[in-house]
This record gives C-alpha cells, structure tokens and sequence, in this order.
C-alpha cells in the first residue's frame, strides 16, 4: 500500500516522544485542570443525572434508577441517530469535495495572497447565524430569488419547493461547516514541500497521478483534521435542521435539546447524551486502535 | 524509500478525462475555489443589499436609505451587545490558541500517562450537544458560588472552542521534521525557548486558522451562552434570536455589512501595507 | 505629569465602576424575560422617570427560564412566566405575593384579566401581554371556508402546511377536535388522539414556533395553526392573510410578570409592574408586540388599525369561552415523546 507508507514515513512514530519531565508537566498543567474542571467534571455530573428523576418542575431528584436508560433503548431514538450522523456524513462529504481544492488552490498561492485568501473563507460567518439562514430562506423558498431566477430563464413554469427538504438542509449543513474543512486542510497543504511535487513531475509522472500519490498522501493529517472538525459538532447540529427541514425529521440534537427546553426532563436528556458521548468515544477509540494497527 | 516506491511506474490507462499538465490543474482549482467563494458570498451579497432597503420586511426591495444604519448608531443595546459578543470571542479565541497550541505540542512531543484517554477526553466538548454543556456548566459554575458574567461565559466558550485549535495545530504537526526543534536546542536555547523561536512560527498557519474558527464559534453560540451569561454579558446572538419573533431588523444586516466590511478593510490594508514594506 | 495623573484617577474610577458601582448607590432591577419580549423603549423610560437601572437577562422558553432560576443562576427581581409556568411556580412556593397597595394600575386590567384561574385575583402576577393560537390561512389560494382545525388537516391542504413545534400545543388541538379538555392529559387520551396526530402530522409541510410567518409570507406554505401575533405580522404585511379562531375551540396564552421569592428587590419589582401597567407604557408595549393586550386603557389608546387587526383583537371575541393551558408536570415529557414519535414515524 503506497498511500499510508508515504505518511507513515513523514509522520514520527511514537519512538521520538519523549517521556515528560517536570517542565512540560508544568507546561500541560492548564489545559490538563480546564479538560478536569470544564471536560470531566460536568460529564460525570451528567452520568450521574442520567440514573436521576425529576420532579413537576423539572429538578433533579438524586435517586438511583435504570428508567432512563431503559426509556433510551427504543428503536425510534436509534433511528434519530440514524438520521442525525447520516446528515453529518453527507455534509462532510460535500464539504470534503468541495473544501479540498479550495484549501490547496489557497495553500499553493503566492505567500501574499494565501492570509487574505483565508480570511475571506472565515469572514461571511462573522455574521449572526440566523441572518445567514434567513438569507438562504429568502433564497430558496417559493417566492425567493432563485425561482424568480429559474421561472425568468423559463427554466421552469411552476416555482420549485427547494426549502423544507433534504436538500435545503444539506445545503445549510455544508454551507455552515464548509471553513472547518478548509482551514485545517489549508494548513496542511501550505507545509508542502513544492520540490517533491517538482520532483514528483521530473520522474514524469501526470498531474493527477502526483496528486493522487504525493499531494493527497502528505496531506491526509489535515484531511483527517477537517473530517473530525465538520464530522462530529455536524451529529448534534439542529439548529439548521429545524430551519432549513422544516423540523419533521427530529435530529438527536434536537431531542436532547427538548428535554431541557420543553419537557422539562433533564435526565432523560443527559441519558440520551452520555449514550450518545459513549457511542462517539467508542467508535473514536476504536478508529484509533484500527490505526495503530495499521502499519504493523 | 516509500516516497519512490509511490511513484515507481504503474501500468495504467490513459485518463484522457483528468486534466494534462500542472497549468490546466491550477486553472480547475482556481475556477473551483472562484466557484465556491461564490457560494459562500451568495447570503452575504444578500444581507448587504437588503441592509440598504427601505423596508423592514426583507424580501422585497423597495428603495435605497441608509438609514437602518442611522438607527444602529441610536441602538445602544444592539451595540453593547456587539461589543460583548466581540470581547467574548476575543478573550475566547486568546485562551483556546493558549491552552490548544500547547497542549497539541505537549501530546505530540512528550510522553504523558493515560495520553489516549486524554486524546479521547479533548473531542467530549465537539461532540457534545450545547443543551447538555450549557446546563451542566450552569450547575459548575452555581456549586462553585461563581457569578454568572464574562467570565463564566469566556470559559464556557473556550471549553468547546479549544478543541478545534488543538485538532487543528496537531494535523500541522504531524510529519514535522525533528531535527528542527533539536537543531534549536543544539544552539542552546531551552525547550520553552526552541518551542517558541522554532515551533510556534513553523505552526503559525494552523494557529491562525485555529483562531479564527475558535472565534466563529464564540462569536455565533446562542445556547450554551443562554445558561451560562449574566446580566452584563448578553452578547449578539441572544438578541438576534429574540428578534426573528418579530422579523429579523434591517439594523442587523446593517451591523453585519459593517463589521465585515471593515474586517476585510483591515485585512486588504494590512496586505498593502506589508507589500510596501517589503518593496 | 498632572496629566499623566489624572489619566491615573480616571483609570482608577473606571476599576472601582466595574467592582462596585463606583461612587453614589445605583439601584438596580434584575430582569429576567423573553428575549426582545420587553421593549428597550420602555426600560429606558422607567430608567429615566424612576432613576432605577435595570439588569436584563433573556431566554426562549419557560422550561429555559425555570432551568437558570430553579438552578439558582442568578438572583432575579422580575420574571416573565406564561401562565402554566406561574401555576407550577405558585404550586411550590415560588412566587412571591404581590402587595396591591403598591400596585394600583392594576385597575387598569380588563375584568375579565383580574381573575383568571392560574392566579384568581392576581395575587402572584400581573399579565404581560395575551394571544390565542388559531387558524391563518392565505385567502388567494384556500377558497375557505376554513373554520376550524378539521378544515386545516385536509389531504387538499398535504403539504401545504406550517403549526407551531410545540408538542404541548399540537396535543391540544387533537383533544379538542376529539371533545376532551385540552389540560386532560392522561396517557389514555394521549392513546386516543394518536391515529388523528398521525394523520394530521403526515399532511404538515413546516414545524415552526419561532417564526411561522417565514413560510406563510414566502409562500412554502398556504395554511397553518400559529400564534395570532405571527397573522396580525401577516395580516399587516398583507389583507390576504386571514385568520381564524377553531370552532373547536380555542386556546389562550397569558404571559406575566411574577417575582420569584429568591428576588432581592421586591419594591422596585412592583415599581416596574405598576409601571407598565400605566395606559402609555402598555401602549408602547402594544406597538411593539400585536398581542392582545390585556390593558383595557392601554387599548383605547391603540389607532384604528391597530385595534381592528382581527388577529390581535378577533371580532366577537368572548375572552371568558378561552381555554388556558394549566401545569402538566411530568406528564409533559409524555406529550413530547408522542409528538416525536410520530414525526419519527
């Protein structure tokens, strides 16, 4: 296999880590007590509130029961799930095809233009978010802009239902997340040695072959970045799934959110979200295990 | 070497479909990059032009006035809570390039005990639905007798915004050449010394780029900033939900077109300005 | 360097303001409301006519808020429950009683205002603002006559259709189609009313609570079950909007100010509460919000336009014949589920 060789080579085994001394103890103590004080100790308090009740008003009650859980093991949640991470995966998808020759076309330009090229992918999403989607819904609805465009190219006679579909909330998703996928990409590429791509062409070989074997290889850590970036904050998104879908396919974001927001159940919702943080670390874990594996 | 290897000649068919020479795949990728930009700048476009109409209603154009910027500069609540939203995100993006540029070198250079797990721990903030960090943050901060202001909120925000710098900052560090840091620490300068002379200017696109995102993020969050602001801290967002129950203000697209616009001033002249120096 | 000194001092003054106030005892007001639900108009001009500043801290919905207050997020003087919220909140002891003396604009309320069942005789609230929840519907494109939910559900309207997300709100209309009151949530009923949920959810096109007119004024939809402050948005945006109350029978929400007993400055809390309640200062509300407003001074107040707005003030309206929606509890979690799992479905 040429592709992960070409990476294994260039990325360092575990062999040049050093053990830590007390310097970089020192170094990693900050972000070691935020991850303790902001990361773990919150999501031990919500394991725990998932095994809770509440009461009329939606306080926790500390008890000890299985009746979340047991409520969470039901097919329909599942399928909310389903549909959630299908969402994140088409979106990273579109983003990853859209987004790579973005970020490389921006990392090989000229050392001048490359900080202004990126800015300008950062900056339309200093905007409210909300502004933005309603931009897009004045768009793609039945009265919007791109059917007063299609009906005046008589494209079509009848104005078409873009909003309120798959579609319109793909569109949003990719639309949302698509610098995630640059930037990370982009940071990758614009490390790339220029003489081995030189070099690549000097052995003759074509451009999209020192593409496919050079380029894409050496810059899988930022690809792999870029998927992870979009990927995962893209499961718990609803916020454009409701505005965009029209809100009649529930994402599981959405349903955690409405624990606390309209049923007023906490612990079902912190049920719901550890199951969904176990099922996540699980398949990270395991992504990261089948990698180590890998070059062996 | 794997690097020959990859390239040692493989029989194949001609792709007569793939573009031919360096040229014709830079000229794809330009007009691919111009294409997409396009689609990022398409609402953009949009909100600025709607930002000079003379309707409150949004979708049909009426006239020019610049008048919801006038009411702008009247609306002092809008503005403070611009400002708040800019201090947020600013004290935001400082501390996740802080805590994840050195915790993405730290991991990649040292040794730590339970390192996967902490590997692990880092992506719960990404994964995890706003409603849940917002509350549990809540009740944090409640235990612990803090007040609920900037403060509570800067830190909410870094915990999910530093993750992506770090993400970021540890794809750049991946293949980096040892003997860069070593040849620092040769000349005698000390770990800190060589992480900050060496490393920090070899990673400086990662950080910028992790920078911005980390101050996307902050600057557009609405729910976890629900539960975890004060009085003093009401920032953007929480303002512009409010409003969509009555229609969204032109005031708003006003504020946007301004502050992108005198972002990419600034970028474009510092661009220039740079280019003279050099010159 | 006498400059340089006084730059000190005023840099020295600015640090104290943020510690503690700097200077002569501010007082200050916490309010805690629906985001943009409270004018900027009127806090300034009570800030202006009473020298009290006022804190405001926002949220989306009622569960948000019991969420912060319950959780002890912060202390807040004022708070602005809907009236299922201020019942659960009385309930357990939540509220604080309100001392009329203090309050005498209250007269100012509609009868039929003063007396409602979460809070006979205003003892704990004092209403906001009131709206039903009722039928819009795009006259150039439904011939009518729409009158009321049985007309909405239609395979004709498939598609066509945008209700509020809000599971609470949905139930309702399937039990009052159905003859049960609207507060009778039992898990029978909910079994009961399910087949018709189905049907009638399959046919919606658009969930929407925030902004349901969205979809109605660009035309994605024709039809639909909303706030009547989103179709008096509509009516005034365009006449072929028109609206609805169901013959089934029709819901009203109340919203109101309360003080929560954690609250540290009741006197101030009631100065607000009579204060709006004042015919100028309700109007200035009105303006803002086409509601119904429950000031019967503040609505005499209102131009032509604003009060013939059927949305805001439907013709004929009999206030007393409206049903209000009174506390769940648990059971609220059910209803959500239901409403879920025929989405899912």
């Amino acid at each position: 296999m040429a592709v992960p060789t070409a990476a294994a080579v260039l990325a360092p085994g575990p062999s040049l880590q050093r053990r830590a001394g007390l310097g970089p103890w020192l170094a990693v103590a900050p972000m070691m007590g935020w991850l303790l004080l902001f990361v773990i100790v919150p999501t031990l308090m919500l394991v725990v509130i998932s095994f809770c009740e509440r009461d009329s008003l939606g306080r926790v009650i500390y008890s000890f029961n299985f009746e979340n859980y047991i409520r969470a093991f039901d097919w329909k949640w599942l399928k909310i799930l389903g549909i959630s991470v299908w969402y994140a995966f088409l979106t990273t998808v579109i983003c990853l095809v859209l987004g790579y020759p973005v970020a490389y076309f921006i990392g090989r330009s000229s050392e001048r233009v490359r900080g202004l090229l990126i800015m300008l992918v950062m900056i339309p999403f200093w905007t409210s978010f909300l502004i933005r989607t309603y931009a897009w819904i004045s768009i793609l609805s039945q009265e919007g802009l791109l059917n007063a465009a299609l009906m005046g190219l008589k494209l079509t006679a009848a104005p078409i239902g873009f909003m309120y579909t798959p579609f319109a909330v793909v569109l949003g998703l990719v639309y949302n997340f698509l610098p995630f996928m640059i930037l990370p990409i982009y940071t990758s590429v614009e490390k790339l040695d220029g003489s081995l791509i030189e070099a690549a062409y000097d052995l003759g070989a074509r451009p999209a072959r020192v593409f496919a074997q050079v380029v894409l290889p050496l810059t899988q850590p930022g690809i792999a970045a870029g998927i992870l970036l979009v990927f995962v904050p893209a499961i718990a998104m609803f916020a454009i799934t409701t505005l965009m879908g029209g809100g009649s396919n529930p994402t599981i974001g959405e349903v955690i959110h409405n624990q606390f927001t309209k049923a007023r159940n906490q612990p079902f919702g912190a049920a719901l979200g550890v199951l969904l943080l176990a099922i996540f670390i699980f398949s990270l874990w395991l992504s990261q295990r089948m990698r180590r594996e890998e070059p062996e | 070497m794997a690097m020959t290897d990859a390239l040692s000649p493989v029989p194949s068919a001609r792709r007569w479909w793939l573009p031919q020479g360096p040229a014709v795949q830079r000229a794809f990728f330009g007009t691919w990059t111009v294409g997409v930009f396009v689609f990022l700048y398409i609402p953009i476009l949009l909100l600025v032009v709607y930002s000079f109409n003379d309707s409150k209603l949004n979708l049909t154009w009426v006239g020019f006035t610049t008048k919801w910027y006038g009411a702008l500069f009247q609306n002092e609540v809008l503005l403070r809570a611009f400002k708040n939203s800019l201090i947020v995100a600013g004290a935001t993006t400082a501390l996740s390039v802080f805590l994840g540029t050195t915790a993405a070198w730290l991991l990649y250079r040292y040794k730590f005990p339970a390192q996967q797990l902490i590997g692990l721990l880092i992506f719960i903030p990404m994964v995890m639905p706003e409603v849940l960090m917002g509350t549990s943050l809540l009740v944090l901060f409640v235990t612990l007798g803090i007040p609920l202001g900037y403060g509570t909120l800067i830190a909410a925000h870094t915990t999910f915004c530093f993750p992506f710098v770090l993400v970021g900052v540890q794809a750049r560090l991946q293949g980096l050449d040892p003997s860069l840091e070593e040849a620092a620490q040769d000349l005698g300068a000390t770990p800190l010394k060589a992480f900050w002379l060496v490393i920090v200017p070899y990673l400086m696109p990662a950080i910028v780029a992790g920078a911005l995102m980390a101050f996307t993020l902050s600057f557009d969050e609405y729910i976890v900033t629900v539960f975890t602001s004060g009085a003093e801290s009401q920032t953007l967002p929480l303002k512009v939900y409010g409003m969509v129950r009555v229609g969204l203000n032109p005031q708003l697209n006003a504020l946007s077109t301004l502050f992108i616009g005198i972002t990419a001033l600034l970028v474009i002249g510092s661009q220039i300005f740079t280019r003279k120096k050099t010159v | 360097m006498k400059k340089h000194k006084t730059k000190l001092l005023a840099a020295a003054c600015v640090g104290a303001l943020l510690l503690a106030g700097c200077g002569k005892k501010e007082e200050v007001l916490s309010l805690f409301c629906w985001t943009e639900y409270v004018p900027q108009a009127v806090i300034d001009k009570f800030t202006e006519e009473t020298g009290i500043r006022v804190a405001v801290e926002n949220y989306t919905s009622n569960e948000e808020m019991l969420a912060k207050l319950l959780a002890g997020g912060g202390s807040y003087d004022l708070i602005q429950p809907s009236e299922y919220t201020v019942e659960a909140l009385i309930k357990d002891g939540q509220l604080q009683e309100l001392d009329h003396e203090k309050i005498p604009n209250l007269k100012n309320l509609a009868p039929e205002f003063r007396n409602l069942s979460f809070d006979p005789g205003n003892k704990y609230s004092v209403p906001w603002m009131a709206g039903f929840v009722g039928i819009v519907y795009n006259s150039e494109v439904v011939p009518g006559p729409i009158v009321g939910y049985r007309d909405v559900f239609t395979d004709a309207h498939k598609g066509r259709i945008v209700v509020l997300d809000d599971a609470r709100e949905i139930v309702s209309w399937g039990l009052a189609t159905a003859g049960i009151p609207i507060n009778d949530v039992s898990d029978q009923n909910l079994a009961t009313i399910t087949p018709l949920l189905k049907d009638w959810l399959s046919k919606v096109k658009v969930f929407d609570s925030d902004s349901p007119k969205t979809a109605l004024s660009n035309g994605d939809v024709d039809l639909g079950v909303v706030w009547s402050g989103e179709a008096a948005i509509l009516f005034n945006e365009n006449p072929k909007f028109q609206w609805v109350l169901p013959a089934e029978g029709f819901h009203m929400f109340v919203d109101n100010l309360a003080i929560p007993k954690t609250a540290r400055h009741k006197e101030l809390a009631e100065k607000f509460m009579n204060f709006i309640l004042r015919p100028d200062i309700s109007r200035m509300i009105s303006a803002d919000f086409p509601y119904y407003n429950p000031n019967a001074a503040a609505r005499e107040l209102l131009t032509e336009a604003e009060r013939n707005n059927p949305a805001s003030y439907p013709p004929g309206l009999d206030v007393t014949k409206a049903q209000l929606f009174s506390d769940i509890g648990e059971q609220g979690s059910k209803v959500d589920e239901l409403i879920t799992t025929i989405k899912v479905q």
